[in-house]
Formats: C-alpha cells, structure tokens, sequence
C-alpha cells in the first residue's frame, strides 16, 4: 500500500468516528424511546426489548403530543407563509420603486438585525398583551415581524438580479399588479422562497423562548414547550424519562424526515442565509 | 405602475415591523430609565413620573448576578469559539482529503444544528448524568475522569458541558461554510508550494489560511454572536442553577428574582443589545475593510 492509500483509510476511520459521536444522541434517543423508565435509567445504552410503542402512545396521551403537534404544524405553516407574502411584497416594491422611504426602510430592517430578541421581548409581551394578542394569532404576528427583517434582505438581493422587462410587458399586456406579483415575481423567486421557508420555519419549529413567554403552562402547547413541561414539572421525582424522551423523539422527527428528502435544498437555503447576514 | 401601488405592498411589512420590532425597542431603551414593574410604574402614573435616570444600570452593575452571568458568558463564549473553529475547520479538511463519501458527512455533521436546543439539551443532560458520569468517566468507569462527571451539577464543569453540546451541534454548520471556502482555493497555490518545497504544514499556514480568511471571519463572528446569545442548551442543562447562568438566561430571571422588576430586566437586556450589536458592527467593518483590500 502507498502512503497515500493508508492516509486515506485514517481520514476515512477519524471521520466515520466522527459521524457515529454526532449520530449517538439521536441513536441514543431512539432506542430509549422504547423502554419503560426503569429500563432507561438502569441499563441506558441497551437495546429496547422489541417495538413497543406503549411508551410513546404513553407520553402522547398524558402530556396530549397530538394537540401541541398539530399547534407546532399550524404556527410554523402560518408563521412561514405569512413571512414569505409580506417580506416578499416590500421586497418587491423597494427593489421596484426607488425612493427615499425604500432607502430608508432597508436601512431598518438591516439594522433590526442588530437586536436579538431578549433587548425587546419585555415591552413587546407588555404591548401585545395591551392589545389583547398574547394567543395564538399574536404568536404568529411576532415570528411575522421577527422573521422579516432576514427574508426582506434575501429577497431585496435577489429581486435585484431580476430583470424589469418581464414585468413591464406583463404591465402593457393589461395585467394588474396582484397578476404580475403572483405569476411572474414570485415563481421567479422560488429558490430564495425556499431559502426564506427552510430559515423561518426551523427556527420557529424549534423556538423555546417566544412561545414560552406568550403561552407558558397553558392549555395549548408547542412540541417544545410540552418538552420543556414535561421536564420542569416531573423534576420533584426525578425527571421521568419515559415522558422527556419520546416527546424529544416527536419532535424532531418531522425535521428528521424532511431533511432526508430536502437535505441539499436546506443546507443550501441555510448557508445561503447566514453568509448574507 | 410601480409608484401607484408602493405603499398599499409595503404597508403591511412596515405595520408589522414598527409593531413588533420597532415600538418594543424604543419602548425598551426608555423603559430602562423607569421604574417599571410590568403592569405599573412603580411611584406615578406613567413612564416620566417614574423616572429613575440611571438607577437601573448602577444596580445591574452591583448584581453579582449579572456579574456573574456577564464573565460565565464571555468565558463560554471564547471557549465555543475556539473549540468550534477547530472541530469544524477540522471536519472540512478531513472530508476534503477524503473526498469521497462528502454529500454523507456533511448531512451528517450538519443535522444536529437543524434542531432544537432544548429538545436536544435533554437527551445531553441524561448523557451526562447517566452515562458520562457512570459507565463511562465515572469512578468504576471504562475511564475515570473526574472532570466529565457531575458536569450539570457544577459551575465550571458546566461550561464544558454546554460546550461538547453547542460544538456538536454548530460545527456541521460552520464546517459546510468552510468546505465552501476550501473549494473556491485553486489547486495552483498548492502545487507552486510544493514546488517551492513547502511541507504540508507550511501549506496549510502559507496558502490555506490566508485564501480561507473570508470563511474564518464569517464563521468567527456567527459563533461569536450565537455563542454570546446562547439561551436553550443553558436553559435545558442547568437551568441556571449552581451559578450557571449566561446572560439571556439571566435576563429572562430578573422579574422572578427581584419581585417584577422590569426596568432592571430591560436594563440587561439594552446592556445585552449594545455588546451583540458592537460584535455585528465590528464584523461589518471587518468585511469591508477586507472587500476594499481584494
């Protein structure tokens, strides 16, 4: 064997180690979805003795999984195709009529990315709740305005490489501006859409803080915040396990799934948006 | 066309906006100067009534606290910066030396970073009370390792415990920016090296760095940022006990701590705003220091 062949099979070893350590929590989850909580604590590294779903069928029922799995669903899909139809419009406009008031609203909503959301999350709880939107709606209006400043800033650099003519011979084919909007910029704009859903809707999928603050304990939780419940009220007797784990497991099993069948789309999406930042 | 309908496509954005980001911000800065209670102003009527000026910043600035917070934070920060720089750096090379099997370790490194860090803090807090510190580092362990026991139960040991979690969870992230950045080097740089004479080591520090500087500061600075505001792996380890706090979990805690008083909370978190905003700020300049230069 040459040198370079051996050098090759170490890197092939260091890095296939690699992969089983980052592979080994979710593994690791898996299989202690499917044990009884004596089973987990006393022999966690073991396999589960069979499928049994018991366990899982188990946490769905006592800490209700199905209503906060179908709230998660609704407050992402809302959430994100609220994002898009809103940053892409202004986008739009701002790319198309240049003015003052464009310059200057870029120059907003490049700056509000300096905030991170612990600055305001205080008044803005205080403010919504004024308003009598500390519920679902107002949820979903607060991803709305966070998640804009990011996908208003994708779009206005995508929108400029964009040629005009397409529009303006729309325009003298007597279409209206809803027309020109929705059948020729936005299937233009696809790939930064989907750029724009992939950001949005992991993060809010995923978020903690935001729905803790304006849900709490209540009766209708995220996925998270039934994780986060789970944990913080069996704490007096031991964290129970056999609750934490399967509802970790429904969790991220739908970002598990869509990431096997969109995985180059997503990383793209995702580095596209942090290198712009 | 375009000037008739301008305002009825930007108005909503703009409604939004000036509701959730921009109304909260100001309202913010000058509540920090009150003393706000959350539902009242404590001492009049209304925000001026209850002025305080800068009573609110002296008294963070006495709160062992947020002191306290204030150095767990930039500790942890600077070591997640360094440890995720290495690893991801690492990784790239490695699947770049390889180059084959790629597509199936970037998926690999990358997935963690696509979910959730309280979901995910859990699974790492029964690792490490139940595996780290027993079959394996404990004192009858495979190998015993004092250091890797108990970490969620201690304030320093937590730091390496939220640092393990948040390197496997951003270096996949970090090491895609990086294989990126390895692709667009042109093979010519290194054959003229090895031309030159230069052994893989002068290569790496003589071409590889230098041509891979844009990647290094995009990553520096989105680990600096994210470092610095890490709140769900804080929340999920520790939850802030044994003085683990970082500073958006210290934030978060202020009304519970101090009997609702928000106009101290708001003043971490305008304090926490100014040093994530000066990270950002430095980066830009940095970036287009470096453009004008190339």
């Amino acid at each position: 064997m040459t040198k370079k062949t051996v050098s090759r099979i170490v890197i092939a070893v260091v890095l296939t180690i690699m992969a089983l350590v980052t592979l080994f929590p979710l593994w690791f989850l898996l299989i202690n979805s499917f044990k009884s909580q004596a089973e987990i604590v006393k022999s966690p590294l073991a396999l589960p003795h069979g499928l049994n779903f018991s366990y899982i069928a188990n946490a769905i029922e006592k800490i209700n999984l199905v209503p906060s799995f179908l709230l998660t669903v609704l407050i992402t899909v809302v959430g994100v195709v609220f994002i898009i139809l809103i940053s892409s419009s202004v986008a739009w406009m701002m790319v198309r009529f240049k003015s003052k008031v464009a310059n200057a609203l870029l120059l907003a909503f490049t700056a509000s990315m300096l905030v991170p959301f612990q600055a305001i999350m205080y008044p803005l709880i205080n403010e919504f709740d004024d308003l009598g939107l500390k519920n679902t709606p107002g949820l979903i209006l607060m991803y709305g305005g966070f998640g804009l400043a990011m996908s208003v800033f994708l779009y206005h650099g995508f929108i400029k490489s964009i040629p005009v003519s397409l529009e303006e011979a729309a325009f003298m084919d007597g279409a209206n501006v809803f027309q020109v909007y929705w059948k020729i910029v936005m299937p233009l704009m696809r790939p930064t859409t989907a750029t724009v859903a992939i950001l949005n809707g992991m993060w809010i999928w995923n978020d903690y803080l935001l729905p803790f603050l304006v849900i709490g304990n209540g009766e209708h939780k995220t996925l998270t915040l039934s994780v986060y419940f789970a944990k913080i009220e069996s704490g007096a007797y031991g964290n129970a396990w056999d609750l934490i784990f399967p509802a970790v497991l429904i969790t991220i099993i739908p970002i598990v799934i869509i990431f096997l069948f969109l995985q180059k789309q997503i990383i793209k999406g995702m580095i596209a948006g942090s290198v712009k930042q | 066309m375009y000037k008739k309908w301008f305002l009825p496509f930007i108005a909503p954005a703009v409604i939004l906006f000036t509701l959730v980001v921009g109304i909260p911000f100001v309202i913010g800065v000058l509540y920090s100067f009150s003393a706000w209670r959350g539902v009242y102003f404590k001492g009049g009527d209304n925000l001026f009534e209850a002025w305080v000026g800068f009573d609110n910043y002296a008294k963070v600035f006495r709160n062992p606290d947020f002191l306290n917070a204030l150095g767990y934070t930039v500790t942890f920060t600077i070591m997640a910066v360094i440890a995720i720089n290495v690893f991801a750096l690492a990784q790239a090379l490695l699947v770049n030396a390889l180059g084959r099997a790629v597509g199936f370790f970037r998926a690999t490194f990358f997935l963690p970073n696509l979910l959730g860090g309280l979901a995910l803090g859990y699974i790492w807090l029964f690792i490490y009370e139940n595996i780290f510190s027993t079959t394996l580092f404990g004192p009858d362990g495979l190998l015993p390792i004092d250091l890797l026991t108990n970490m969620t139960q201690d304030h320093n040991k937590n730091l390496l415990a939220m640092l393990i979690m948040f390197v496997w969870q951003q270096a996949g992230y970090m090491m895609i920016i990086y294989t990126t950045g390895l692709a667009n080097i042109s093979q010519d740089y290194y054959e003229a090296a090895s031309i030159d004479g230069a052994n893989a080591v002068q290569r790496f520090f003589h071409v590889t760095v230098p041509m891979l500087m844009p990647s290094i500061t995009i990553v520096l600075f989105m680990t600096l940022a994210n470092s610095f505001k890490l709140l769900d792996p804080n929340v999920a380890l520790t939850n802030g006990e044994y003085d683990t706090r970082m500073l958006a979990l210290q934030i978060l805690r202020v009304p519970k701590d101090t009997s609702n008083n928000y106009g101290v909370a708001q003043a971490e978190a305008v304090l926490f705003f100014l040093i994530v905003a000066a990270i950002s700020i430095t980066q830009v300049i940095i970036t287009k220091r470096k453009e004008v230069e190339a």
